[in-house]
């Protein structure tokens, strides 16, 4: 479970969230949405423990600070950044060793098959196009078995295989009771997979919304009523 | 071994991997070598000039160094600067369960291959030019590496990590740390006013047992006296204190408290590094470190059309910038003028070389301009954008437009360099003439020879071939200069001579800017 209570972060005297609180149980998927500027990642690296903030930010009943929440949260950043001098594999070596997971190589070969990335496992941070490195950084962030995974932007630069797989591999993470909390602005790539929604504008939540609650209510139509913003026009209107 | 070990290991590995894969590395490694024997041993008549070839010498030298070191660091420190993390450890390490004081640690014991190649620098500089003893370097050489490593290391922590050191408190470090330079500036003052201003004066001065009581800094100069000079009362207080801050320092350290509350500076400052990496790849030197370069307000009158926007813009970003033309190229042409001109004064003349010094100023210039081949400025910036190839206009035109505000940039920094030598040797105005047209045509053929080098190599070689290449065609073009120059001199003295030379890099200058424009036909075709 990922609980944010009271998250308040000033840059500065710019007020970047304003007391703001939301939970996402285990086992459910949560989409965090807004316009930008609205205040996602400041949330989203607050969460992810790269901020100061006032406020509590609890992963699976722990303050996010402590070493056991870190153990099981993973994180996948909007821009995947891999070290150049390591190669694919010792990416998922490093990463096992930093969360203490025991890694078989047939996990490592089946991850690096679903995400295509065999014939990559050598190659090194640098050689790798920007969709391989978001490829590598979900791989990174699968490894840790993570009981909480805050996935930023996480389908840009991705081939459409890809983005099925990780699909694929979210609901698979919900099933095994996974928090998972996913920002984007791709309504249509996560309109089959939320639990729940959180629409950010300003700084606030401006409401949160569940699924079973909103009966067949389309999530982008639900974006566009909640933050006011105009629709554009689509051809042939 | 821990992932921090791991990274570190398998880091390290692979960029010797990479490295050793370039044949540029092993010119690097030679010229390393180079200066690391020849740099001490032509140091070493400067240290006998000024009567500083012993262990007294050592000393001073370190105690000059330190005087602007450790507070330097400090100052870092207590700013949360001076670590450098890139993106991808604020990816991977920063949200990682790992004890946030090993990720500081991490960061420092990345500069540890630099500090132990200094250190041994410094141990041959101590050996050839100090004449200090084995024992006495081998001593050193484990302190620097060891003791002060090991006290930075917590003063880092304490100051970087901390999060019960609020913003108040890291400013009145700061505030101490130049309270540290005002007391040592006032003890410089106070010296001078007692003694007057000689070799022997500051000699006092950095040995003086006052400076050896300011704390930290003080004590840390204490110790190296004790070692380089022998025993004092006040050196062997200084370096008992200096050990006592390790202890105290070292223990806060390992019992503060660490969150990973500096990850947010950390993380702005690795965003403010990947920016200047980016930057220096574009080919702007200007960009430094945490210093975003403020742009003010400017504008231009736009005139034209077509490729003529490509020169307005870059006029226009000129303007906008706090130091309008000069960047790098100016500050190195500047310096390497007022060196020539100081050696020429000092030495009173160039001796067996005095009728060719309109000559030895060009041989400097080409000196400079080849060893900064690597800035490419704005021009390596038009080449790498679409935008550049995109703009209707021929490709002539494009190519003048977008290397035009170099040329002028190049120029100003020719005269910048060649005036203050021409006064000063008592050059002829041709010849000066001659000695800032070859700093021009030299400048344009740098520019030039980007454009053919990439010809050359194409995308798949990739910079450090392009950048190898560049230089192979530069050493052709001064080649072939040099070799219109001995004709000249052959055939008519010096100033022939500088006439032939620069119209030898004219002509080469011409066919690398035709190539060059022959490509930009060919890739927009």
């Amino acid at each position: 479970m990922l609980e944010v209570i009271h998250l308040t972060k000033k840059y500065g005297k710019t007020l970047a969230v304003d007391d703001i609180g939301f939970t996402v149980p285990d086992g459910q998927i949560g989409i965090l949405l807004g316009p930008n500027g609205a205040g996602k990642s400041t949330v989203i690296k607050s969460i992810a423990g790269l901020l100061r903030f006032k406020g509590t930010i609890r992963i699976q009943g722990q303050d996010s600070h402590t070493m056991d929440a870190k153990k099981c949260f993973a994180y996948v950043p909007e821009l995947p950044c891999l070290y150049e001098a390591l190669t694919v594999r010792e990416h998922l070596e490093f990463i096992s060793r930093a969360y203490g997971v025991a890694l078989s190589e047939e996990e490592v070969s089946s991850l690096f098959r679903r995400f295509e990335l065999t014939d990559k496992q050598d190659k090194l941070g640098s050689e790798l196009s920007k969709g391989m490195m978001q490829k590598v950084s979900i791989c990174c962030a699968l490894v840790i078995r993570p009981k909480v995974i805050l996935l930023d932007e996480p389908m840009v630069g991705l081939d459409p295989a890809a983005i099925k797989e990780l699909k694929a591999q979210i609901l698979e993470l919900k099933d095994r009771g996974c928090t998972v909390l996913i920002s984007t602005h791709m309504l249509e790539m996560v309109k089959e997979l939320w639990d729940v929604t959180f629409v950010m504008d300003k700084g606030h939540i401006l409401g949160t919304y569940a699924r079973e609650a909103l009966a067949n209510e389309d999530l982008e139509e639900l974006y566009f009523s909640v933050t006011g913003q105009d629709r554009p026009l689509e051809e042939g209107r | 071994m821990g992932a921090i070990g791991y990274l570190y290991k398998r880091t390290m590995i692979n960029r010797a991997k990479m490295a050793l894969k370039k044949p540029v590395t092993y010119l690097y490694l030679a010229l390393l070598l180079f200066y690391f024997l020849a740099l001490p041993a032509s140091l070493k008549v400067v240290g006998q000039e000024m009567g500083i070839d012993s262990a007294l010498g050592m000393a001073g030298v370190l105690t000059v160094i330190a005087f602007w070191l450790i507070p330097a660091n400090l100052i870092a420190y207590a700013k949360r600067r001076g670590l450098v993390y890139r993106h991808s450890d604020v990816h991977f390490l920063f949200p990682a369960p790992l004890d946030p004081k090993r990720v500081l640690l991490y960061a420092h014991l990345k500069t540890l291959l630099l500090q132990v190649l200094v250190s041994l620098f410094a141990v041959v500089c101590g050996g050839v030019m100090f004449h200090v003893e084995g024992w006495r370097l081998a001593v050193y050489f484990v302190f620097s590496v060891l003791i002060e490593n090991l006290l930075e290391a917590g003063i880092m922590l304490l100051l970087y990590g901390s999060e019960r050191i609020g913003d108040r408190q890291r400013g009145m470090v700061i505030k101490a740390a130049y309270g540290i330079v005002v007391i040592f500036l006032a003890m410089a003052v106070y010296t001078y006013l007692q003694e007057g201003l000689n070799l022997e004066t500051v000699s006092h001065f950095l040995h003086s047992d006052m400076i050896q009581l300011v704390p930290l800094v003080g004590w840390y100069i204490a110790a190296v006296h004790l070692l380089f000079v022998g025993a004092t009362a006040v050196n062997v207080t200084g370096t008992v204190c200096y050990g006592l801050l390790l202890a105290i320092v070292l223990t806060a350290a390992w019992r503060m408290k660490c969150q990973g509350g500096f990850y947010e500076d950390a993380m702005k400052f690795a965003e403010d590094y990947e920016e200047v990496l980016e930057s220096r790849r574009q080919g702007n030197a200007r960009m430094r470190l945490g210093k975003k370069e403020k742009l003010g307000r400017a504008a231009v009158r736009w005139r034209g059309r077509g490729a003529s926007a490509l020169f307005y813009r870059q006029l226009l970003e000129y303007k906008k910038s706090r130091y309008f033309l000069f960047d790098i190229n100016t500050v190195v042409a500047i310096l390497a003028g007022l060196g020539v001109s100081y050696l020429y004064q000092r030495e009173g003349g160039f001796g067996a070389l005095e009728p060719y010094r309109a000559l030895v100023v060009s041989a400097v210039a080409a000196y400079v301009i080849f060893i900064f081949t690597g800035f490419g400025g704005k021009w390596a910036k038009e080449l790498k954008s679409p935008y550049t190839y995109l703009i209707p206009d021929s490709p002539f035109r494009k190519l003048i437009a977008a290397t035009m505000m170099q040329h002028v940039q190049a120029l100003v920094n020719g005269c910048l360099m060649v005036v203050p030598c021409a006064m000063i040797m008592g050059l002829t105005l041709p010849e000066a003439l001659l000695a800032i047209l070859f700093y021009e045509f030299l400048s344009a053929n740098k520019l030039y020879s980007l454009a053919v080098a990439q010809i050359v190599t194409g995308n798949a070689l990739g910079a450090t071939a392009r950048q190898l290449m560049q230089m192979l065609l530069l050493s052709i073009a001064i080649f072939a200069a040099v070799m219109g120059a001995v004709m000249g001199m052959s055939v008519g003295g010096v100033l022939m001579a500088l006439g032939v030379m620069d119209l030898f890099l004219g002509l080469f200058t011409i066919i690398y800017m035709v190539i060059a424009a022959l490509n930009f036909y060919h890739i927009e075709a």
